[in-house]
C-alpha cells in the first residue's frame, strides 16, 4: 500500500500549477516533498484532500482514487495557520474531531491526551486568540492527527517553531511513523528533511525534478562533499590551488567543502598538509540535500525569503541626494 | 537535471482524464456539526446578548405605544370653529361634522359655532383654534365651504370634513326638497372571502389589526434575513481571514459547510426573534386591558393582534425559513470570495437591494392594495417571502397560490444552492481576489 501521485496536472488560468506530476509515497514513510515557494506543493496536497481538483491524473492510496477515499483519511496541517479566534481550544479539538466521526466524548478524551504529551495541558481552556503562535501551531497539530488518520499531510509543520518544540514535534512525528503512518510534509527546513526522511521527491514549476529514497538520491549525485577544520585557519586561501573544490558552508570551526564530480578528497587533505595547514578534522561526506536542491531546482529552497539585490540607482543614497 | 522519477515504473505522461468519483458524503452528521457550533458561537456572543435585549425593548416600547400615543393625546382636543353664513346653516354644519368626526369612539373633536369669521382664522393662527370651516350660502342656494386649516390638521380630517361638508349639502337639499322625501342610503361593505365561502361584513378594527400585523410580519422577515444573511456572509469571510477556513474544508464538505452555517445562524435568528417578540406580544395580547386601565372604560383601542391567526403565524414561519434559506445561501456564496471583513461592503449593498425591492412592494401592498403587479411579485421566489407573506396579512390568497409560490421558491432553493455551493467550494481557497461578477460566474462554472 503507498500513496501515489500519477500524471496530476492543475492549471489556474495560464498559470500551470501541476504538469505531470508523478511519484509514490511509500507507506509508513516520512515522505519529503520538497520545491520552492509556488512549485505545486500546497496545489498537490489539496487535491489529495480532495478541496481541489485535479484536470487529469489521478493519486490512488492503496491502489483507491483518493476521491472516493473518505475525508478521515488524511491528517491535514495547512501552510496557512487558522483557529477560530474566540472558541476554546478543547472545543475546536472536538468540533474537529467530530467532523471527521469522531464521538464527542472519544474526541474529548483523545484531544486532552494530545494536549498532555505536548506539554500544553493548561491551554486547554484558553481561547485560541490568547495563544502564542507556536502553541497554535501545536494546536493545529493536534486537529490533524486527532481522528488517528493513516496519512499525515502537513505543509511547513516546523516554521514558526522555537527549538524545543521543534525537538518535540519531531519526536511525535517520529512516534506517529512508528505506528504505521504515513506522514508527508513540506518544508524548506533541508536539515529537518535529512534527519527525519527516508524518501523525498523535489519539485519544480509543477514537475518532479528528482525523488525517490534520500541516500539513494544523494548517492546519484556524484558530488561528495569534504567537512574540514583548520586550526587558527578558517579562510582556507590554499584551497584555490586544488581545481573542483569550493567552500559551500564557511565556519570559523569546521568548514564544508565541495568537491566537483572525479576530485578525489585526498588530493585536498594533501594540498592542506603541502600548504602548512593544521588539519584538527577530515570527515568526507554525502552532498546535503540543500546542494542537489539547489543541482536540479538552480536556486535555494528558501530563496523567495531572502532579500533580493538591490538594483542600481536605487541606494538611499542616490535618493537622499 | 535528472528525469522525473517514478518508482511505480509508470510513464511520467499520464493517462488522460479519468472518471471522477465522488466520495459518499450525507449532510448529517457534519452539518449538525457545523450548525450546532455556529449557534453556539452566535447565542453566547456578546453581540447577540446586546442585539437582543435592544430589539426586546424596542419590541416593548412599539407595541405600547398606542397606549401611550392615546396617553399623551388624552385631554388633546381638536378644536374646530364653523362660521355660516346663516344660523340654520352653522347649526346643521356643526351637527353634522360632530357626528362624523368622532365616529370612532371618544371625544376627539370639539366643533363649535362663532361668528366673526374673521376673528376665527385668526385664532387659527394663534393655535385657539386648529380649524376654521367657513360655511356660505351663495344666492343662488348652492352651499360653499372653506376650511382654514392649522398645522395641527392633518390630510385624514382634512378629508373627513369634506365628506363632512357633502353630507351638509344634503341634508339641506333633503330640507329644501321634502316632496322627493330624500332618505339618507345604507351603506355596507362586505369582504369577498373567495372559493364560494361567504362574504363577511368589513371591519375596520379587523382590517387595522391585519394592517399592523402585515406590518410588523413584513418589517421582521425582512430585517431578519438581511442581519442574519449578512451574519452568514460575515461568518465565512472570518473564517477565511482567520484561516481557519483551510482545516475546515479538508474535514467537510463545501455542502455540510455552508448548510451547517445557515441553519445554525438560522436557528440563532429564530431564537433572537422569538426572545424579542414574546414580551411584545404578551403586551398586545392585554393590550385592551392596559388601556382600559391606564385610559379609563373609553380607551377606543382595538386589539392589535386580533388578526393573528395559527395559518398566518405558520405561513410567516413557512416563509421565513425557506426565505432565509434562499437568501443565507446567496449571502455564503458571496461572503466565500471575500478575503477580508472591510471588503464586506462590496456585496452588502447589491445583496440588500434584493430583499429590498422585495420589502419595498410588500409595503406597498399593505398601503395601496393587491394589485395585479402585486400578484405576480408573490410568485417570484426572492420577493414571495416578504409579498405572499403580506398578501396573507391584508388580502386574499387561495390555496393553489400558496402552493405555487411555495414550489416556485423552493425549486429555487434547490437551484441556488447548487450554484452557491460550487461557488463557495471555488471561493473559500481564493484570496485577494476582488469579489466582482466576472469572479463569481468564473467560480460558479469551475467550481
Amino acid at each position: 500500500m503507498s500513496l501515489q501521485i500519477h500524471g496530476l496536472r492543475k492549471t489556474f488560468g495560464s498559470v500551470v500549477a501541476l504538469d505531470g506530476l508523478t511519484f509514490e509515497v511509500p507507506r509508513g514513510q516520512i515522505f519529503g516533498f520538497l520545491g520552492a515557494n509556488g512549485a505545486g506543493k500546497t496545489t498537490t496536497m489539496r487535491i489529495a484532500l480532495g478541496v481541489l481538483a485535479a484536470d487529469r491524473g489521478e493519486i490512488t492510496w492503496g491502489g483507491t482514487d483518493t476521491r472516493s477515499l473518505p475525508r478521515r483519511t488524511w491528517g491535514y496541517l495547512p501552510e496557512e495557520r487558522g483557529l477560530y479566534p474566540r472558541m476554546v481550544v478543547l472545543d475546536q479539538l472536538v468540533f474537529f474531531a467530530s467532523l471527521q466521526g469522531i464521538a464527542r466524548d472519544l474526541a474529548r478524551k483523545a484531544a486532552l491526551e494530545w494536549l498532555r504529551r505536548l506539554r500544553i495541558t493548561d491551554l486547554a481552556d484558553r481561547k485560541a486568540e490568547e495563544l502564542s503562535k507556536g502553541n497554535q501551531q501545536k494546536i493545529q497539530m493536534i486537529t490533524a492527527v486527532l481522528h488517528d488518520p493513516p496519512v499525515l499531510l502537513m505543509d511547513e509543520p516546523f516554521t514558526g517553531l522555537d527549538p524545543v518544540n521543534v525537538a518535540l514535534l519531531r519526536e511525535a512525528l517520529l512516534e506517529l511513523r512508528d505506528d504505521g503512518r504515513t506522514l508527508i510534509f513540506s518544508t524548506h527546513q533541508m536539515e529537518t528533511v535529512e534527519a527525519m526522511c527516508e524518501s523525498i521527491a523535489i519539485i519544480d514549476r509543477g514537475r518532479v525534478v528528482v525523488g525517490g529514497p534520500l541516500r539513494q538520491i544523494k548517492r546519484a549525485s556524484g558530488r561528495r562533499l569534504v567537512k574540514l577544520s583548520v586550526d587558527g585557519d578558517h579562510r582556507l586561501a590554499w584551497l584555490a590551488s586544488v581545481p573542483g573544490a569550493r567552500i559551500l558552508r564557511p565556519g570559523i570551526d569546521r568548514a564544508e567543502i565541495e568537491l566537483d564530480q572525479g576530485v578525489d578528497p585526498e588530493a585536498l587533505l594533501a594540498a592542506a598538509v603541502a600548504a602548512g595547514a593544521r588539519v584538527s578534522h577530515f570527515e568526507v561526506a554525502e552532498p546535503s540535500l540543500e546542494q542537489i536542491f539547489i543541482d536540479h531546482v538552480g536556486r535555494p529552497p528558501d530563496v523567495d525569503d531572502t532579500l533580493a539585490p538591490a538594483t542600481a540607482g536605487s541606494s538611499n543614497a542616490e535618493d537622499a541626494a | 537535471m535528472t528525469a522525473p522519477a517514478d518508482a511505480a515504473g509508470r510513464p511520467a505522461d499520464p493517462a488522460g482524464p479519468s472518471p471522477r468519483p465522488t466520495r459518499e458524503e450525507p449532510a448529517f452528521p457534519n452539518t449538525g456539526h457545523v450548525a450546532r457550533r455556529e449557534y453556539g458561537e452566535l447565542v453566547r456572543s456578546r453581540i447577540f446578548h446586546a442585539s437582543t435585549v435592544t430589539l426586546t425593548i424596542l419590541a416593548v416600547i412599539v407595541a405600547l405605544l398606542p397606549i401611550a400615543v392615546r396617553l399623551l393625546e388624552r385631554g388633546g382636543t381638536t378644536r374646530i370653529a364653523v362660521v355660516a353664513s346663516s344660523e340654520q346653516l352653522g347649526a346643521s354644519t356643526q351637527n353634522v361634522l360632530d357626528q362624523l368626526l368622532n365616529s370612532q369612539g371618544g371625544a376627539r373633536y370639539l366643533v363649535v359655532v362663532e361668528s366673526d369669521a374673521e376673528a376665527v382664522i385668526r385664532d387659527v393662527d394663534d393655535h385657539i383654534f386648529d380649524a376654521a370651516v367657513i360655511a356660505t350660502r351663495q344666492p343662488d342656494g348652492k352651499i360653499g365651504f372653506t376650511v382654514h386649516a392649522g398645522e395641527t390638521v392633518g390630510d385624514g380630517t382634512v378629508q373627513l370634513l369634506n365628506v363632512g361638508s357633502l353630507s351638509v349639502a344634503f341634508f339641506d337639499f333633503a330640507r329644501q326638497n321634502p316632496v322627493n322625501g330624500f332618505q339618507i342610503p345604507s351603506f355596507d361593505v362586505l369582504r369577498q372571502a373567495g372559493g364560494g365561502t361567504a362574504a363577511a361584513p368589513y371591519d375596520p378594527s379587523a382590517y387595522a389589526s391585519r394592517l399592523i400585523v402585515g406590518a410588523v410580519f413584513g418589517v421582521l422577515i425582512f430585517i431578519t434575513i438581511v442581519i442574519y444573511g449578512m451574519w452568514v456572509a460575515s461568518g465565512v469571510v472570518a473564517e477565511k481571514s482567520s484561516r481557519v477556513m483551510e482545516l475546515l474544508i479538508s474535514a467537510a464538505s463545501p455542502r455540510q459547510l455552508v448548510v451547517g452555517k445557515a441553519l445554525g445562524i438560522g436557528l440563532a435568528g429564530a431564537t433572537q426573534v422569538a426572545l424579542v417578540l414574546t414580551p411584545a406580544i404578551l403586551i398586545l395580547l392585554v393590550e385592551d386591558r392596559i388601556a382600559t386601565a391606564v385610559l379609563g372604560p373609553a380607551a377606543g383601542i382595538a386589539p392589535s393582534l386580533h388578526a393573528l391567526s395559527v395559518p398566518l403565524v405558520m405561513g410567516f414561519a413557512v416563509y421565513y425559513v425557506l426565505g432565509f434559506a434562499l437568501y443565507s445561501l446567496i449571502y455564503a456564496a458571496a461572503g466565500s470570495l471575500v478575503s477580508r471583513p472591510e471588503d464586506l461592503q462590496i456585496i452588502a449593498l447589491p445583496l440588500s437591494l434584493i430583499a429590498i425591492t422585495g420589502y419595498l412592494q410588500a409595503i406597498l401592498a399593505l398601503t395601496g392594495g393587491i394589485t395585479w403587479f402585486i400578484r405576480l411579485a408573490s410568485y417570484v421566489p426572492f420577493w414571495s417571502p416578504f409579498v405572499m407573506l403580506t398578501r396573507l396579512s391584508v388580502g386574499r390568497v387561495e390555496p393553489m397560490e400558496l402552493v405555487v409560490s411555495i414550489s416556485l421558491l423552493f425549486l429555487t432553493i434547490l437551484a441556488t444552492a447548487v450554484v452557491a455551493i460550487r461557488i463557495y467550494g471555488a471561493g473559500v481557497l481564493l484570496y485577494g481576489q476582488r469579489p466582482g461578477l466576472r469572479a463569481y460566474l468564473a467560480a460558479a462554472r469551475h467550481g
